[in-house]
């Protein structure tokens, strides 16, 4: 499709049968669903799962016209996600169904969704960093500790760790050439 | 993609990851991912930060200051951690074998009007050879735990290693804190 339509449009072509404008539905909410499915499931595979079945989903309430707010595409495909969890977590097994019927060759791969960092390169960058900086930094991303548990250990406010965070995760991007 | 008139704070986006926000909070960055690719792709960035941390974190091989929330979490993560406390003036006969992860030193110290502290590597005579400025102390156990990066201690030939905290108290001056003696032997063929 040459022109980019806006959701609402999005919506009312897939409404009339418009098979690139479902092509251009997958293409555009598969990433976000991916997203969204990667921080709340922790697995790529069952990202992926997610993001069929919320497509999937999406383009039967869309092909049957059950949209009302056509411009609030975004929203009913994040609501879709969170009944969709939902659902998951209650075992709910309807995937195999519905990929029979639709098929996910307009998926896409996961493949390449999360970018690869050169591990020698981010070795040197976090060695890099002043020993609190990385201290904050291993402490949120691996530790898991909360703000306030950063802030009690190295005897500064909350604020603070928020600010050496931030200076730290810019500091790596600069370092490692990403656009954090 | 289109470009972000209201581009989310990375740190926002890393508590986001870490499921760390308060869930109106959560919510209102999810319709935000949901209708902005490039906030997305930065988050997408940030959890490829998160997970090369992680990575890095678990081998090791990072020469830095842990917490006890560190080594409880490499203890859940299954790595094993060598560990030797020395109290001011001490000295400690150390290795590590093939099957260590990590390797702790865990420095006490009397941290009583001390605004910073330094810590120094000297060689075997004492003299001074590296320093790192202002590192992070847990106050509750008042100790330094310095861990050591487990790939280079591995390669490390027997020696002796000192360690030495420095304090400055708020005006500046510096005192003395403690020395710490390492009796490294390497036990590992090669």
């Amino acid at each position: 499709m040459d022109i980019e339509l806006n959701d609402a449009d999005l919506v009312r072509q897939i409404g009339v049968g418009d098979r690139d404008a479902e092509g251009e539905l997958f293409r555009r909410m598969a990433p976000r669903i991916r997203l969204y499915g990667l921080r709340h499931l922790r697995d790529s595979h069952a990202a992926e799962d997610l993001t069929q079945q919320v497509l999937i989903t999406t383009l039967e309430a869309l092909r049957a016209g059950r949209l009302r707010e056509p411009e609030k595409l975004a929203s009913f495909v994040l609501g879709t996600c969170r009944m969709t969890i939902l659902d998951l977590r209650r075992g709910a097994q309807r995937k195999e169904r519905l990929l029979e019927q639709f098929g996910a060759d307009l998926i896409g791969s996961p493949q390449s969704f999360i970018p690869r960092l050169d591990h020698e390169r981010l070795t040197r960058c976090v060695q890099s960093l002043k020993e609190r900086e990385r201290a904050v930094v291993v402490m949120t991303f691996y530790d898991e500790q909360t703000s306030a548990d950063a802030a009690n250990f190295l005897g500064i406010s909350e604020a603070n760790v928020r600010v050496i965070r931030h200076r730290s995760i810019h500091q790596l991007r600069d370092c490692l050439g990403v656009t954090v | 993609m289109k470009r972000c008139a209201n581009p989310m704070d990375s740190g926002v986006l890393a508590d986001y990851w870490r499921a760390a926000l308060a869930s109106q909070e959560e919510e209102a960055v999810e319709e935000h991912l949901f209708t902005c690719d490039g906030c997305g792709q930065r988050l997408r960035e940030v959890i490829a930060l998160a997970e090369g941390i992680r990575a890095l974190a678990r081998e090791g091989s990072l020469r830095m200051f842990v917490s006890d929330a560190f080594l409880k979490r490499a203890a859940e993560d299954g790595l094993r951690v060598r560990q030797y406390a020395v109290a001011p003036g001490g000295r400690v006969e150390c290795t590590v074998t093939a099957e260590d992860d990590i390797l702790i030193g865990r420095l006490a110290a009397n941290l009583s009007g001390v605004a910073r502290v330094d810590f120094c590597m000297c060689d075997e005579t004492g003299v001074e050879r590296l320093r790192l400025e202002d590192v992070p102390v847990d106050s509750e156990t008042s100790s330094v735990i310095f861990q050591e990066s487990i790939t280079y201690a591995k390669a490390m030939p027997s020696s002796r290693l000192i360690l030495r905290l420095v304090g400055f108290d708020e005006g500046g001056t510096e005192r003395p804190i403690g020395e710490y003696t390492f009796n490294h032997t390497r036990s590992l063929p090669g």
